[in-house]
């Protein structure tokens, strides 16, 4: 909150009063935990900045917070897991400054003053004007409603300020403002206006009026400033406030330094009895001490491109006046508030009265970075969570020596809340007391419960005879979850869920899962991410591959039941981006519809008789197979969001590698490729509420099997995510397939249309496929479809054409299909 | 099994110098040790061929329908004689509507899973003028069902062998001319290998099922060249079927061709190491050049530059 401090200069260049041009940070609000207590525990980052323009409070009816600095509220939309709370905070800065620095004016001005200038500081009483500014209690004690007094003058006539009495409350009417210089009246949208804490309409007493003009006087923008008051008929004041402006030499060098963490360095009190070698003496030490600290501050951040702009401001404007500062100080600002500094300020203008103009900034550089643990009351504890897990997931830029940057908080709340840990995630960046002009970045974490149990019912109805449910169809079912997450502090965590339809039968169907999670495998302090992950798991499927092609009536279902273990490891290169790799082994059994073991599929003879020499539905011929095979997947993933439409390569490749151990000693090597590409049709503006570019997207899909190849790992063509308008597997099921697909996705109104063609071909490998179910079943092999739909919602509406039979239908899906 | 077998009776209802051709060659069989002979009868659909299995039969075994395409089951009959006996599978004609039925085929090879074929006969009719692609493709399906080795147990039978030539050809040339052009349609159909077809050559044999077939002095049929087409064709199956060549096991493999998952098992270590250096590790490069490609906010990339900013 820069504040400019005026210090008549005396000594060198009377006619250039202020020499100085000094800005002061705000004091500290009676305690800082106010932010705190006053967090709102939602998606939202308050950020109480007192890095704008100092606006001296002023007993505005509109006013709410009377004594509050502006606050700038940035709402930070996070799309998070609903039941976690996250919060940024950016709260007011407490920069302890001593209101008495800034007082001195004289002296602590002299060292801005610098080179030519040479500012002398026989200043006016800096500290009142400290106060008078940040003191909003001068004129606080006004209300709107208050009781004001008539000035009982004549109406019309011009009253000096002294002229007033001192007994009376005035009510002020309306503010001019004269600058004599240009000898023009200023509007209230000169940036001198906001200078003023005075406003139309408030009711002030002479010594608050000649404390303000007090406070404008040494603010360092003017070289003088009168108040005057003008009778209104009404008994109201009319105040105008003529001033000339501070100017300095004229400047071609624009510097911009880091004054961050540097100690303030005291003045030295001037001795008012020195002698003019004396003066000399002091002020040469002045400027020394301020070329050194001008040497020893860090280059900022503030880039050429926007240096280069300030340096045309100042060439253009010919001398420096104070209205140039502080329009160089607003782009500064604004180009560090815009980049997501947002404590970042200019704290001072220096060297005035040379060639070079020097814009102190405080960039707000991370001096600490806490991570604590707080539990349901906000209480600190100690967590369980170990510290690296947090620590790893933090952008480099919130460590200390870093400049703290609002979107590098954002980041970290991103990354620790997909840790799904804590319930409770807040980043506030607080002033350090200690250092001034640094920044504590606090993380406090609510951890949530490391050990959950859920269990989840539900009664199902069967139909019973004849339709209608009976008593004894009533079934329940049901989920049983258990979790221990976070052991040891490292994230690591088991999981198990049992489902059944049916708790009284449970044997009937039974899934389970058990899962452990063991990320940082390569330590929790190397930065490769790699997760092993060991689970145990059963599924019951529809086989896709008994199923009958077009005018086939009923084909017999096969369930394809997998149990077994799997062991992976996963390595994330990016948050898409991944390669997994393990080892599975699993039992697979084939039931038919009445859940017995059924090693043939079974077809509907033409004589409606049901054959069971179908295709075998297992390599081994018996119903059970067991086996093993090592198993990786590599994505390549790089698409993103623009404007809420996918544009970017997915690029899948997995391939199933049998170890010849298990029934019939299975050796294959069955591996699938899958390319999908979402072309960007058109330039588009990126930003919230812009509309979407239509999108075009080419996918292929080749899938192929070598050596051993049950049925149930055979591939199937048609389904919504093979090729839309068919069934599951009715167009076939093969050793080899190609699937082709190409859709057009045009935005409307905040959703899309689109239109698509898919092809799928067996590649004339279905009869690779032992018992040939395609041909069994009377499947053509290959198909087309076509058609166009639109997006609603998560709904997928769309209208597909089989080209086999020619016949469209309408479809509703839930998903995308890429 | 052997005694649910009927009597081979029907043989007494040939001439008696038939009868006594076919003892000796029943014989003959017997004695090379042979005491099971398995005849499959295939080709078009009403070239004569139930005709051709009653008529050796020598009684009314399979039923004959000459207007309507039979049933589509294949019909096996066995008849005994002196311990001897004979197995002859009718089957459907493979042709309806001009393709190649596979239903028909396909019934055919379940019919005979686990049956072993000593003899085919490849039945056609002598009063076709022409071969065409329909004939090949049937060799080639038969030849796809149970292999070329078939070929070398296999008879081309003629049927209605008793007509008179168009145009006043000889009716030695007429026949010559037309097993030439079927033997020629069976080579290619069955992709016998030039090599083969140097000693090969399917004996053809000529057949008249009909009532009003000529007969010789001793009451036996024969054909306009004079020859007593009965002991003819079972001398020329006894001779097939005493060739030496293997005789055809009907199994599953056999139906359902090559074992698919067998081919190709010798490469997988080949596939797995070329999908490894091909298409995981340029995969692996893309997404990190994906990574340093990254277009990251400008305030990561600030930081980045001025690592070397002290506290």
């Amino acid at each position: 909150m820069p504040v400019f401090a005026a210090a008549p200069s005396h000594l060198l260049n009377p006619t250039t009063l202020p020499s100085s041009f000094t800005s002061r940070r705000k004091l500290a609000p009676p305690s800082s935990s106010t932010a705190a207590t006053s967090r709102a525990p939602s998606l939202k980052c308050q950020l109480s900045s007192s890095s704008s323009f100092p606006t001296p409070q002023n007993p505005q009816p509109f006013e709410l917070k009377p004594r509050g600095p502006i606050i700038k509220k940035l709402s930070i939309a996070l799309a998070v897991a609903s039941s976690v709370t996250l919060v940024l905070n950016l709260r007011k800065f407490v920069f302890k400054g001593d209101g008495n620095f800034g007082g001195g004016a004289g002296n602590g001005g002299n060292w801005f003053g610098g080179g030519g200038g040479g500012g002398d500081g026989s200043g006016g009483d800096g500290g009142g004007f400290w106060k008078n500014l940040f003191c909003p209690a001068a004129n606080a004690d006004e209300s709107p409603s208050q009781e004001w007094d008539s000035h009982g003058l004549p109406a019309n006539i011009v009253v000096q300020l002294n002229k007033l009495s001192g007994f009376k409350k005035y009510k002020v009417s309306e503010i001019l403002f004269f600058d004599r210089r240009r000898w023009t009246t200023v509007g209230s949208e000169d940036s001198f206006f906001e200078m003023v804490s005075l406003r139309p309409g408030g009711v002030y007493t002479k010594a608050q009026l000649q404390k303000e003009l007090e406070a404008l006087a040494n603010c360092g923008m003017f070289e003088k400033v009168d108040l005057e008051g003008k009778t209104n008929p009404d008994g109201t004041l009319g105040l105008t406030i003529s001033f000339t402006e501070s100017t300095w030499q004229s400047a071609d060098k624009f510097r911009c330094i880091n004054v961050g963490l540097m100690a303030q360095s005291k003045p030295i009190e001037m001795d008012p009895d020195m002698t003019e070698k004396e003066k000399l003496e002091y002020f040469r030490n002045q400027e020394k001490d301020y070329k050194r600290r001008i040497e020893r501050a860090r280059t900022c951040l503030l880039p050429a491109p926007v240096q280069r702009e300030v340096l045309q401001m100042l060439r253009e404007q010919g001398k420096v006046s104070a209205r140039l500062l502080q329009k160089i100080r607003d782009r500064v600002q604004k180009w560090y508030h815009d980049e997501g500094y947002a404590c970042a300020q200019v704290v001072n203008f220096g060297n005035l009265n040379t060639k070079e103009v020097v814009c102190e900034v405080v960039e707000g550089d991370i001096t600490q970075l806490l991570i604590q643990f707080q539990d349901k009351l906000g209480n600190v504890v100690e967590g369980n969570t170990q510290i690296p897990v947090v620590h790893r997931e933090l952008p480099r830029q919130l460590r200390p020596g870093k400049v703290f940057n609002i979107e590098a908080g954002k980041q970290a709340l991103r990354n620790i809340n997909s840790l799904a840990l804590f319930s409770n995630i807040e980043v506030n960046p607080r002033p350090d007391e200690k250092n001034e002009g640094g920044i504590i970045v606090e993380i406090k974490l609510k951890e949530l419960e490391q050990k959950t149990a859920e269990v989840s019912t539900e009664w199902s109805i069967v139909p019973g005879r004849g339709g209608y449910p009976t008593l004894a169809s009533l079934q329940p079912g049901g989920t049983v979850t258990f979790e221990h997450r976070n052991l040891k502090g490292l994230n690591r965590s088991i999981l198990g869920s049992v489902t059944t339809s049916n708790f009284c039968n449970p044997q009937d169907d039974l899934a389970f899962k058990l899962e452990y999670v063991h990320p940082y495998l390569d330590g929790v302090y190397n930065p490769r991410n790699r997760t092993l992950r060991v689970s145990c798991f059963n599924s019951r499927k529809l086989s896709p591959v008994f199923t009958g092609g077009p005018g086939v009536d009923e084909v017999p279902p096969i369930w394809v039941d997998r149990a077994g273990l799997k062991t992976n490891i996963t390595e994330n290169f990016t948050r898409q981006s991944k390669f997994t790799y393990g080892l599975v082994m699993e039992e697979i059994t084939t039931r038919d519809e009445s859940s017995h073991i059924c090693p043939y599929g079974q077809r509907v003879l033409p004589s409606g008789g049901i054959s069971v020499d179908g295709p075998p539905t297992t390599l081994s011929g018996t119903g059970i197979d067991r086996m093993a095979f090592l198993q990786a997947n590599i994505t390549r993933d790089n698409t993103k969001f623009v404007n809420g439409a996918i544009v970017g390569q997915r690029n899948v490749f997995q391939v199933d590698q049998g170890l010849g151990i298990g029934s019939k000693f299975p050796f294959f090597n069955r591996h699938q490729l899958t390319l999908t590409q979402f072309f960007q049709l058109k330039k588009v503006e990126e930003g919230a509420g812009k509309p979407p570019p239509p999108v075009l997207v080419l996918h292929g899909h080749y899938g192929g099997c070598v050596g051993d190849l049950p049925s149930y790992d055979a591939f199937t063509l048609g389904g919504p995510y093979s090729v839309r308008g068919y069934n599951m597997g009715e167009i076939g099921a093969a050793r080899n397939i190609l699937e082709l697909a190409a859709e057009l996705r045009i935005p409307v109104r905040g959703t899309h249309v689109y239109a698509f063609a898919e092809h799928g071909n067996d590649l004339g490998s279905s009869k690779d496929v032992k018992g040939n179910p395609t041909e069994v079943y009377r499947r053509m092999g290959h198909g087309s479809s076509y058609g166009a739909g639109v997006k609603l919602g998560l709904v997928r509406a769309e209208y597909a054409v089989d080209h086999n039979s020619g016949s469209g239908a309408l479809f509703f899906r839930f998903g995308e299909r890429f | 099994m052997a005694s649910q077998i009927r009597e081979w009776s029907g043989i007494n209802s040939f001439a008696p110098a038939t009868q006594t051709k076919l003892s000796e060659l029943l014989g003959k069989l017997k004695q090379e040790d042979v005491n099971t002979l398995t005849i499959l009868v295939m080709g078009k659909g009403g070239v004569g061929k139930s005709s051709t299995v009653n008529s050796i039969i020598g009684e009314r075994a399979v039923t004959i329908s000459p207007f309507q395409s039979e049933g589509t089951r294949p019909v096996m009959v066995s008849r005994t004689r002196a311990g001897f006996t004979l197995n002859i599978i009718d089957t459907p004609g493979l042709i309806e509507g001009g393709y190649i039925n596979d239903v028909a085929l396909d019934n055919i090879k379940r019919f005979l899973l686990n049956k072993t074929i000593d003899i085919l006969l490849y039945v056609d009719r002598l009063d076709a003028y022409r071969v065409d692609n329909l004939d090949r493709e049937i060799v080639k399906a038969i030849t796809g069902s149970f292999g070329k080795g078939i070929w070398n147990r296999a008879l081309v039978v003629l049927t209605h062998a008793q007509l008179s030539p168009p145009d006043g050809l000889p009716y030695e040339e007429f026949f010559s001319k037309r097993s030439d052009a079927l033997l020629k349609a069976l080579r290619l159909g069955a992709g016998l290998k030039k090599s083969d077809v140097q000693g090969y050559g399917a004996p053809v044999v000529l057949v008249e099922n009909s009532g009003r077939c000529n007969k010789n002095e001793t009451d036996e049929k024969v054909l306009p060249n004079g020859i007593a087409w009965i002991p003819h064709l079972v001398q020329v199956i006894t001779e097939v079927a005493l060739n030496g060549s293997k005789s055809i096991f009907v199994d599953k493999t056999l139906i359902e061709g090559p074992n698919p998952n067998d081919r190709g098992k010798f490469l997988i270590p080949l596939i797995l190491a070329v999908q490894y250096f091909l298409v995981i590790k340029p995969i692996e490069r893309a997404i990190r050049s994906d990574v340093a490609k990254e277009n990251r906010p400008s305030w990561e990339m600030r930081d980045t530059e001025k690592t070397n900013r002290k506290i």
